[in-house]
């Protein structure tokens, strides 16, 4: 795979439902080592492309291609299995379980040991467990919820679900990570320190980051390219200082100019 | 891991002793219990592995008995060939075992396929309906018996078979709470499109959690179709559904100890009840005025205990309170007893002590769900480090 | 019955008219206890399992109405003139349907209302400890064994109704009345024959000739007896089954202009649609969650009423166990939530339950409705009227 192919694709991405079209024919492009920003007013069909990017939902018409590959109404688990994986606006933790059970869930798909071997208790399987166990609170210390490993994941504050999200969806290892607004309901300390993390998973870890965020302060001080969605459309594409000032975005913001 | 084979097959001989020396024992001091005791191990297996279904992978299921008696029905028919009926008896009930939870297990895989579009209360009916249809078709076939059943022959009352099969349903499902596995069955129960997102393959999930579940159901089905050399659909009733059900639920789902237990405690009540008998050698008879009156009284010590539950928080204020509005059951409970004898009917009505039992069960079934609806364990397992001081490895049920 | 052929391959398709009224009177009763879960679903999402309790209850409601009324087996046998009116059946029909309703409504308030916050699942194994509470406690002190029923005498409007639909032709007829004079004489000649012979088991030859002679009228003329049957096409009307019918529409028209007509009715419109959404406008939710399971459940004691006096079903506190599940699955068949729907759905319940019946599967009854709730779930979860909800992610 070559360093020029974009790691990831939509092409004239579409969905409807009934009469409305969520999402029209929307495109754009993501090189390895970006972090992208997708933002637009609410109802612009931000979270439904993400929904079509990982599978949740079939395009109606245009395809998504992942490294090359299109991958538009993969079954979402075949989706993460590729590289693709992401983190919900309305958080969507497993909240019985504790934080590191839901980080090792996520890195469960790199290391697959047979049901019967799991059965049967095999060594392999509890080697494999340990090993995903210490791999999880690896990344629990790089969101900083290292001290909360063992805590009920529903019982912890907002803030420290998001990260958890983050390190859960990380656990799976992806090639692309999308963020479903990582941001909301954190104070401005925390964006801070998310600013920080998201540029660590970059850097450190190679991904590329696909985001979704409402703070403009956060997204234009994070993404180094932004779309920008409004009724499904796509109206704008560029870097942050270009959308700023770009006036279909302002007027998409501010409603129409007096 | 160097030590893994040696510890492992040692502990395995230890449980084939352990079970054949209580077979003897048992054998020995109480023959009369011998029988219950099977069942008991039985109802266990169908609690755990119901619990596998419904409490570890979400899946609300509550046409368990229809399993057990695919694999009874199973058993039952291929006993009859000759290959089979020349075998020993040790041999014969291990492959009927095996052939009914296989047949089962067939069957679990066609009822897990609905479980893939529906959730919740639709897929609960959707079992149900399922198990009914299994009753109904074959309380109509004649090659089966029809109503009136089916002998099944040779009677064999293995209660080392049972205790083996009882100990190998609760290990598998422990150890598959003990390895990332088993966290891919979590994830299903708690939310399928975050489990998606993580790339769990919640279909295959669901399908081998019913697939398993099925196959233990159906073994039980087959020992229990020997153990008492007779079956028919009147054998597995809705209720029977039920029970298991209640079972699952009281012990906690997800908590496969949990379920274990309630399952010896729900079986051992009834049969405990059914034993009573006076000086005479009567069974014991209830008063309906009584009974009437005891009912009413739990009632509202449960209501109570719900109030209390949300409005007092202090926790020895709380624990004081509760144990006075149990208390209060006695005389309140008499106190009923006597309105109630105003009436004559009601004062000579009379009815024996066992059959009450699905009455008591529906109001176990009601109390539980309004003061502790995740059942008495919750997501816990009874175990060791319940007594050990140092904290809790996150994989053995996380933190308490 | 041939073996071989299919239990389809005899049936006169002259009695299909009457099967499919007989199908619509059944599911007439059945529509009435769908109203109850599909108007409970619709507002509280929870398929209320107790709900074939309560129209088990009410049936036992009218059995004790009208033993007060002295329609007791014994009291009977002394005055045996003893007939029921109009007022009575009014009576039966107005206590079942209070009872009822105050049953249901007492259900919802000490068993559902405080698990309202907890997931549906709870919910629903509280619902099912319900049912199996009124089922087995109702078992230890309500009349069952012998299974109890209402005398018919409680119903003044006996007999029946004939509609028919094509007669035999005037050839058939005729073969018949041939037939049967043939049969007619047939049977003369055998009884003087029999006087002359020793013994009835022991014939002389000439008195085995004659029986054969008459074996074989008596075969020509149950062909023909067929032949006239197959042709002519009637329906029966009991007349105690179309007030029934009536009634039971009646019902349902007032339930229609209740729920869309009234301020209450809006009500439960909006709590159906958005529960959470309906309390915060102002609309007092526990009312209509109240009101919801008054009327479902009284709705459901006026079908047990009349099943039970018209057709003078046998009781049992089981005995609202099949249709509640018949029920159940005719409001998931119309669309649960869906009022119309669940009308639609028990009228073709009660129909495929006939037909199969009448294909001559009639120990499979009772399994159709579960086949139909499987086959509705797997190709069309929403019913026929509903739609299906999408999760939002």
């Amino acid at each position: 795979m070559s360093e020029a192919q974009p790691i990831l694709r939509l092409d004239e991405a579409t969905i409807k439902f009934g009469g409305l079209t969520a999402v029209n024919k929307v495109s754009f492009e993501l090189n390895r080592g970006d972090i992208f920003g997708l933002i637009g007013p609410n109802g612009a069909g931000k979270t439904t492309c993400f929904n079509l990017i990982t599978g949740v939902y079939k395009p109606t018409s245009g395809e998504i291609y992942f490294q090359g590959q299109p991958i538009g109404g993969l079954a979402p688990n075949k989706i993460a299995t590729r590289g693709i994986c992401r983190t919900f606006q309305n958080i969507r933790l497993f909240s019985a379980l504790s934080s590191v059970e839901n980080v090792m869930i996520g890195a469960h798909l790199r290391h697959r040991v047979p049901l019967v071997g799991a059965l049967l208790l095999a060594p392999n399987s509890v080697a494999e467990t340990k090993a995903l166990q210490e791999r999880s609170m690896h990344l629990l210390e790089l969101v900083n919820l290292a001290d909360y490993a063992n805590h009920r994941s529903a019982d912890m504050s907002y803030g420290k679900q998001r990260r958890l999200e983050i390190a859960r969806a990380l656990a799976t290892d992806p090639e692309l990570i999308l963020l479903d607004e990582p941001a909301a309901g954190m104070n401005p300390q925390e964006k801070e320190e998310l600013l920080y993390t998201v540029r660590r998973i970059r850097d450190e870890l190679n991904k590329t980051v696909l985001v979704i965020e409402h703070d403009m302060r956060f997204v234009m001080g994070l993404c180094e390219r932004i779309v920008v969605l409004d009724h499904g459309e796509e109206i704008a594409q560029g870097p942050p200082d270009a959308i700023r000032n770009n006036p279909k975005v302002i007027e998409a913001y501010l409603g129409e100019p007096a | 891991m160097k030590s893994f084979w040696p510890v492992r097959l040692a502990s395995i001989v230890g449980v084939v002793a352990l079970c054949f020396a209580l077979d003897r024992a048992v054998l020995a001091a109480a023959p009369a219990q011998y029988r219950l005791l099977i069942l008991a191990s039985l109802f266990v297996i169908l609690a755990v592995s119901l619990n596998l279904i419904n409490g570890i992978t979400g899946q609300f299921s509550i046409g368990h008995a229809a399993f057990a008696m695919i694999g009874a029905y199973t058993a039952g028919t291929l006993s009859k060939n000759p290959a089979f009926a020349s075998m020993p008896h040790p041999q014969l009930l291990a492959v009927m075992t095996l052939l009914g939870a296989l047949v089962a297990a067939t069957f679990g895989f066609i009822v897990g396929l609905p479980s893939l579009r529906l959730r919740g209360d639709y897929l609960a009916i959707v079992t149900l309906g399922f198990g009914e249809i299994i009753r109904i078709v074959t309380n109509a076939t004649e090659s089966l018996g029809g109503s009136y059943g089916m002998p099944v022959a040779p009677k064999v009352q293995f209660l080392w078979w049972s205790l083996l099969l009882m100990v190998a349903c609760i290990a598998l499902c422990r150890n598959l709470l003990k390895t990332t596995h088993g966290l891919t069955f979590l994830a299903v129960r708690e939310d399928e499109v975050a489990g998606l997102a993580m790339g769990v393959n919640v279909t295959m999930t669901k399908v081998v959690a019913f697939v398993i579940g099925a196959a233990f159901a159906g073994a039980a089905g087959a020992v229990l179709a020997h153990t008492e050399a007779f079956i028919s659909p009147r054998t597995f009733p809705m209720e029977m559904s039920f029970i298991i059900l209640t079972m699952v639920v009281l012990g906690g789902t997800g908590s496969i100890t949990g379920s274990a237990l309630a399952a010896v405690v729900l079986f051992a009540i009834p049969e405990y009840l059914r034993t009573l008998t006076d000086a005479q050698g009567k069974a014991y008879e209830m008063n309906a005025g009584l009974f009437m009156g005891i009912l009413v009284a739990i009632m509202i010590a449960v209501a109570a205990s719900k109030w209390i539950q949300t409005n007092v928080h202090e926790k020895g204020k709380k624990l004081g309170f509760y144990a006075g509005a149990w208390l209060a059951v006695i005389p309140l409970g008499f106190l009923f007893q006597t309105i109630l004898h105003l009436s004559p009917t009601l004062k000579t009505l009379a009815f024996g002590i066992d059959i009450l039992r699905y009455a008591v069960f529906a109001v176990v079934l009601i109390a539980l769900m309004l003061l502790r609806p995740q059942g008495i364990f919750g997501h816990h397992e009874i175990g060791w480090h319940w007594f050990r001081k140092r904290p809790v490895p996150a994989t053995e049920g996380g933190a308490a | 019955m041939m073996s071989g052929l299919p239990l389809w391959a005899d049936l006169s398709f002259s009695v299909l008219p009457q099967q499919l009224v007989n199908g619509l009177l059944l599911g007439a009763i059945y529509a009435l206890i769908a109203l109850g879960y599909t108007m409970v679903y619709g507002v509280l999402r929870l398929i209320n399992f107790a709900h074939g309790e309560v129209y088990m209850l009410g049936g036992y409601v009218a059995l004790f109405i009208s033993w007060q009324f002295g329609f007791t087996q014994d009291a009977l046998m002394q005055n045996s003139t003893r007939e029921g009116s109009l007022l009575l059946l009014g009576l039966m029909l107005i206590a079942s349907m209070l009872i009822c309703g105050f049953i249901g409504l007492l259900i919802e308030f000490l068993a559902y209302r405080p698990m309202r916050s907890q997931p549906r699942i709870a919910a629903l194994i509280t619902a099912i400890g319900v049912s199996l509470l009124l089922q087995y406690a109702g078992a230890l002190f309500l009349p069952n064994s012998p299974p109890p029923s209402i005398s018919e005498k409680v119903n003044p409007y006996r007999g029946e109704w004939r509609i028919t639909l094509s007669q035999p032709s005037g050839e058939s007829v005729a073969a018949l009345a041939a037939a049967k004079a043939t049969l007619d004489q047939r049977t003369r000649e055998f009884d003087e024959q029999i006087k002359q012979e020793r013994s009835k088991f022991d014939l002389s030859p000439a008195g085995v000739a004659i029986r054969d002679e008459k074996n074989r009228a008596d075969q020509e003329f149950n062909k023909a007896q067929t032949v006239v049957n197959a042709q002519r096409s009637e329906i029966v009307l009991p007349r105690g089954q179309v007030v029934m019918f009536i009634t039971s529409i009646l019902l349902m028209l007032g339930l229609n202009l209740l729920v869309n007509f009234t301020k209450m009715g809006r009500a439960m419109r909006a709590a159906s649609h958005d529960f959470d959404t309906a309390s915060l406008m102002g609309i007092n939710v526990n009312k209509v969650v109240t009101l919801t399971f008054f009327i479902g459940s009284a709705l459901a004691g006026a079908g047990a009423m009349m099943n039970t006096t018209f057709l003078g079903t046998p009781m049992t506190t089981f005995s609202g166990v099949q249709p509640g599940v018949k029920a159940f699955v005719a409001a998931v068949l119309g669309g649960i939530g869906s009022i119309p729907g669940a009308v639609l759905g028990g009228l073709l319940m009660g129909m495929a339950e006939t037909l199969v019946v009448w294909l001559g599967y009639g120990s499979y009854r009772d399994a159709v409705a579960f086949v139909i709730l499987i086959l509705v779930l797997l190709f069309r979860p929403g019913g026929i009227m509903g739609s299906a909800a999408v999760e939002k992610v």
